[in-house]
């Protein structure tokens, strides 16, 4: 269990947004959080890093390999975010500040986690854009210089660079049409493969990440109402919501109501 | 992988206040070259009286006559533009220094922080330049040191403000998220990520306030507040030629013109900084 959140809560001033979730995501699973827009899941997502907005408060545990993430002190959570725990987010456009170059990002991020060679930054940076299929010489170009799909790779290259065991993918794909979002998918199943970190996939459309995730969450309204494995919840749905989620985006000419296949033991 | 070409794509900028900077540029080439002529070739000392040559009319020696102590004019001028000039940047440099912190803090911070620091802006807003300058030379003494405090304490209000509202926006976007997500600490972010972006909007609202405040800074020394004579300053030049006003009127004129220039100067440059960095919404002049 790399990632245990118990009964989290997370409130504002006047109102419970997130009330007692529990949501588990095993070693190297991918693990999809599936819920409507505003049902807190993005929060869910910020409060496991400690970047919840000043003005909301988060109660619960949230043990990360074991420890209490709630207890860290924000030193701690700074070299933790980044280097065991990483995000992408669904904006590629805006993932980079945009006066700085590519390879000044990813320079920064491993000088700030503490590695001290120049010559070895370089290079793992150039490496680690060639894992998502980019030239290394993009590292000497600005933002603005670079095609959106070409951001995309590299912001998820970004992520990867210190080979977190945790990535949190917010929404990654929403803003993508269904060809460049399964070209993300593909690409994250892959370096998952790879580097057997776990991936917290966010998503509103579950049509993204049906054939990608091992397990599924469903939150409504702040609650988690189910949870299982992809098949179980995907075909026997036991919760009206749940039902209706996947009513609300039908497959066509497969042999199971989830556009599955059907599984062979 | 086909590469891109590295250089940025070029798009052709409206010109709109591009004559106003040639000729601000070529007014302060000018003005760099009389100062020149003024250190290389007259070498007066711009506070030695000479009684027997007071108010003396133009001459090679005194391209702009003397005054009614007998100090060589155009010395006093470009000494005292030396004088204006270097206050206002000091009293613009001091408000920077501490409004862009405070701004940043504010902006990124928000909540509590954010509430506070505003709070305490909109106090600082409440007194208008004039009356803080005259109220400060009363409780420390006239001087030119106080005005210059006065300044500070009314100017560095914008400058935090403008630089709150930019980094309020700013910090929104994704990459400034991103950042955080990736372990950059809050200081490092601050100036790394966001400081840069504030910096055109910094610049255009200091060549706008670079002429007020050099306006400011004569008028309280018009009427007494500000540099102290023997200073060569504009505004106690022109207080000092004054009773002279019948005989002698290039004398007020002088220094009135100097300041004319120098603050149409000003407000040209930030006209077309303005254009130049296109900000348009966040400085009001």
């Amino acid at each position: 269990m790399i990632l245990s959140i118990e009964e989290l809560s997370i409130a504002g001033r006047d109102r419970t947004i997130v009330d007692s979730v529990s949501l588990a995501v095993r070693e190297g699973e991918f693990m999809a959080l599936v819920g409507q827009s505003g049902s807190g899941k993005s929060l869910l997502s910020q409060a496991v890093g400690r970047l919840l907005p000043p003005n909301l408060h988060a109660s619960g545990r949230i043990l990360f390999e074991g420890s209490d993430l709630l207890e860290r002190g924000p030193r701690e959570m700074r070299a933790l975010r980044g280097s065991r725990i990483s995000y992408i987010f669904q904006d590629y456009q805006g993932a980079f500040t945009p006066f700085r170059s590519i390879g000044g990002h990813f320079d920064e991020y491993q000088k700030v986690h503490g590695e001290t060679s120049k010559f070895v930054r370089r290079a793992k940076a150039a490496e680690a854009l060639e894992s998502v299929g980019l030239d290394a010489a993009l590292l000497r170009r600005y933002p603005f210089q670079l095609s959106g799909g070409q951001l995309q790779r590299a912001a998820i290259a970004t992520a990867l660079l210190l080979s977190p065991r945790l990535l949190i993918a917010d929404e990654a794909t929403t803003a993508l049409d269904s060809v460049s979002a399964h070209r993300v998918l593909e690409l994250l199943a892959r370096k998952q493969a790879e580097t057997g970190c776990a991936i917290l996939f966010i998503t509103h459309d579950w049509r993204h990440v049906r054939r990608y995730a091992n397990r599924l969450s469903v939150m409504q309204e702040g609650r988690i109402v189910e949870s299982g494995g992809k098949h179980r919840i995907l075909d026997h749905p036991q919760h009206e919501y749940t039902r209706k989620l996947i009513e609300a985006a039908p497959v066509l000419g497969r042999s199971l109501k989830s556009g599955l296949e059907e599984e062979r033991p | 992988m086909k590469s891109l070409p590295l250089r940025a794509p070029f798009a052709p900028k409206k010109k709109k206040h591009g004559w106003q900077a040639s000729i601000a540029a070529l007014f302060a080439l000018l003005a760099v070259a009389a100062s020149a002529y003024a250190f290389l070739y007259l070498k007066h000392d711009p506070s030695l009286t000479d009684l027997r040559g007071r108010l003396l009319g133009a001459s090679a020696l005194h391209p702009l006559g003397t005054d009614h102590l007998g100090r060589d004019v155009l010395t006093r001028l470009l000494l005292g533009g030396v004088q204006t000039i270097g206050y206002s940047l000091l009293a613009l440099g001091a408000a920077l220094i501490i409004g862009i912190p405070f701004g940043l803090l504010a902006g990124y911070k928000r909540g509590w922080v954010d509430k506070l620091f505003m709070r305490i802006a909109d106090g600082f807003l409440a007194f208008p330049d004039t009356i803080v300058a005259i109220v400060l030379s009363g409780l420390l003494g006239a001087g030119i040191g106080n005005l210059v405090l006065a300044i500070v304490i009314v100017k560095w209000v914008s400058y935090a403000r403008l630089v709150r509202s930019t980094v309020l926006s700013e910090s929104q976007k994704d990459y400034i998220r991103i950042a955080r997500t990736n372990g950059l600490s809050d200081i490092r972010i601050m100036t790394k990520h966001l400081l840069p972006h504030i910096a055109g909007h910094v610049l255009v609202l200091v060549s706008l306030d670079l002429g007020k405040i050099i306006l400011l800074i004569s008028s309280l020394s018009y009427i007494g507040l500000g540099a102290q004579p023997p200073t060569p300053e504009w505004g106690t030049m022109l207080n000092d030629s004054r009773p002279y006003f019948q005989s002698r009127p290039e004398l007020m004129v002088y220094p009135g013109l100097a300041i004319v220039s120098v603050v149409l100067l000003a407000n040209m440059l930030g006209d077309y900084l303005r254009d130049r960095f296109d900000v348009k919404k966040e400085v009001q002049p």
